[in-house]
């Protein structure tokens, strides 16, 4: 199992960053598509998810991020650093997105069986 | 006012100062111009402001090592985190907290000593035959509270050491211009606090310490600084009626303390201790944690027993707030702690 730069595993996914992991996971999602700026990173994820990261939020998750070692930012003599995702970083957010995609697959499942024969249309 | 002072990089600029200058260092730059292409959007928004300074004060307090999480710093390359940084930061935090602590507990604990002298002082007789008790938990308390206050001292006394010795090397070598302030600052308080509280603890309502658990002097000397921590605050009237040197020593002491804790963790932040001396205080930080925590579950257990018949084991409304404000400081230092620890994982891992 690959280790963060905290020494942590990066197998759990995003299960250290409790109510962080909404922003984390889609800046992650956004990086996993190449690296991007923090301005780029808000437009990514309004398109794609249909939020808008505050910038205070947005930052805080980046730091957040940053210090775990599951992004990097680039070097750049522009004032609008980008930031790319890292090896733990895409390790940690598979790991994620496969928990929830359990989660999901589940929910529909019972939604498809439970909620179209009856007893729950009431 | 300048351009800059005006318009959008202006209110950048203004919501930058939410963020502490460690943070300001590493992400200031990127920061303002993702602030000012959002206001150049969204030329007024309440929810930006305070999206910024809930964000600010959450940068602050990670900066404090209370965040969780080692602050990334300007400068420190691939691995972003500056470890060393953190550390230092984290155990001023943590110094701090527990001085907080040490405050608190001192007023409790005295008055715990107080209680347990008297008891043990007076014994029966015909004219007295019913005389002050020792309760069980209050006693409880009082042996672990005294137990872990003399362990809390050796602990700050082992803490202490190392960074005398390297900020006293750095004064001589002439590399410690920063470093004056916070010495003098702390000399000045520490000389406040022990001209003061020798002063008032020929006011000590013990017995003189012949029977009690801690040696009297220094139990008087611990009731005389903690003397702040009173009901009186919330009475003006009595307190009114007590000599104008003791409330003026009750008011003094606080800020006498706080003093002290402030210049103790800017020493610590800018002594520029080795990582070895960091390493052992990190060691001693986690250990006065624990300690405290014991003091703490003493107290605790004293408050919510009440003074099980026993008048003069009796723990006030000041004393629920102070176990409220040790408990708070104590979180506040656990949480630097753990900062400090995962810090010094990643200053051993190999870059």
């Amino acid at each position: 199992m690959s280790k963060r730069a905290d020494g942590e595993p990066a197998g759990r996914g995003l299960s250290g960053f409790g109510r962080y992991a909404g922003p984390a996971t889609l800046i992650l999602s956004s990086l996993a598509d190449g690296p991007k700026h923090g301005y780029a990173l808000t437009k990514d994820v309004e398109e794609f998810a249909g939020v808008r990261l505050a910038p205070g939020t947005l930052y805080e998750a980046l730091a957040r991020l940053e210090s775990q070692g599951l992004i990097q930012a680039i070097e750049t003599d522009d004032r609008r650093r980008p930031y790319q995702l890292t090896a733990a970083g895409a390790t940690a957010l598979k790991a994620h997105l496969d928990a929830q995609r359990r989660v999901t697959d589940v929910g529909l499942r019972r939604l498809s069986i439970n909620w179209t024969t009856g007893w729950g249309t009431a | 006012m300048s351009r800059a002072d005006t318009g959008a990089a202006g209110s950048a600029a203004r919501l930058l100062r939410w963020y502490p200058a460690a943070w300001r260092d590493r992400y200031g730059d990127e920061f303002a111009e993702l602030l000012i292409a959002d206001i150049e959007e969204r030329p007024r928004s309440m929810a930006r402001t305070l999206d910024v300074a809930r964000g600010g004060i959450i940068a602050r307090l990670a900066d404090l090592g209370l965040g969780g999480f080692p602050l990334p710093a300007a400068g420190a390359g691939a691995g972003a985190v500056d470890p060393h940084r953190q550390v230092r930061v984290s155990l001023g935090t943590i110094g701090a907290a527990l001085a907080v602590c040490l405050a608190f507990g001192a007023a409790m604990q005295s008055q715990l000593t107080i209680a347990w002298e008297w008891s043990t002082a007076v014994a029966p007789s015909a004219a007295d035959p019913d005389p002050p008790f020792i309760p069980a938990v209050a006693g409880f308390a009082t042996l672990v509270t005294s137990a872990a206050m003399l362990a809390i001292l050796v602990l700050a006394t082992a803490a202490t050491i190392p960074v005398i010795v390297t900020v006293a090397a750095r004064l001589v070598a002439g590399a410690g211009r920063r470093l004056v302030l916070p010495v003098a600052v702390f000399a000045v308080a520490v000389a406040v606090l022990f001209t003061g509280g020798r002063q008032f603890e020929n006011g000590w309502v013990g017995t003189g310490g012949h029977d009690g658990l801690i040696p009297g002097g220094v139990a008087a000397f611990e009731w005389a600084t903690s003397l702040w921590v009173s009901a009186y605050w919330a009475h003006p009237g009595a307190l009114a009626a007590f000599p104008l040197a003791e409330r003026a020593w009750m008011l003094v002491t606080p800020f006498a303390l706080a003093a002290v804790a402030l210049a103790a963790a800017t020493l610590v932040r800018r002594a520029g201790l080795s990582a070895r001396v960091l390493a052992f205080e990190a060691r001693l930080a986690t250990a006065a944690c624990a300690v405290t925590g014991v003091f703490l579950v003493g107290v605790a257990c004293w408050v919510a027993t009440g003074s099980e018949g026993a008048p003069l084991f009796h723990p006030g409304l000041i004393d629920v707030a102070a176990t409220g404000a040790l408990a708070l400081a104590l979180a506040a230092a656990v949480k630097a702690a753990g900062t400090a620890s995962r810090s010094l994982r990643l200053a051993r891992k190999p870059a």
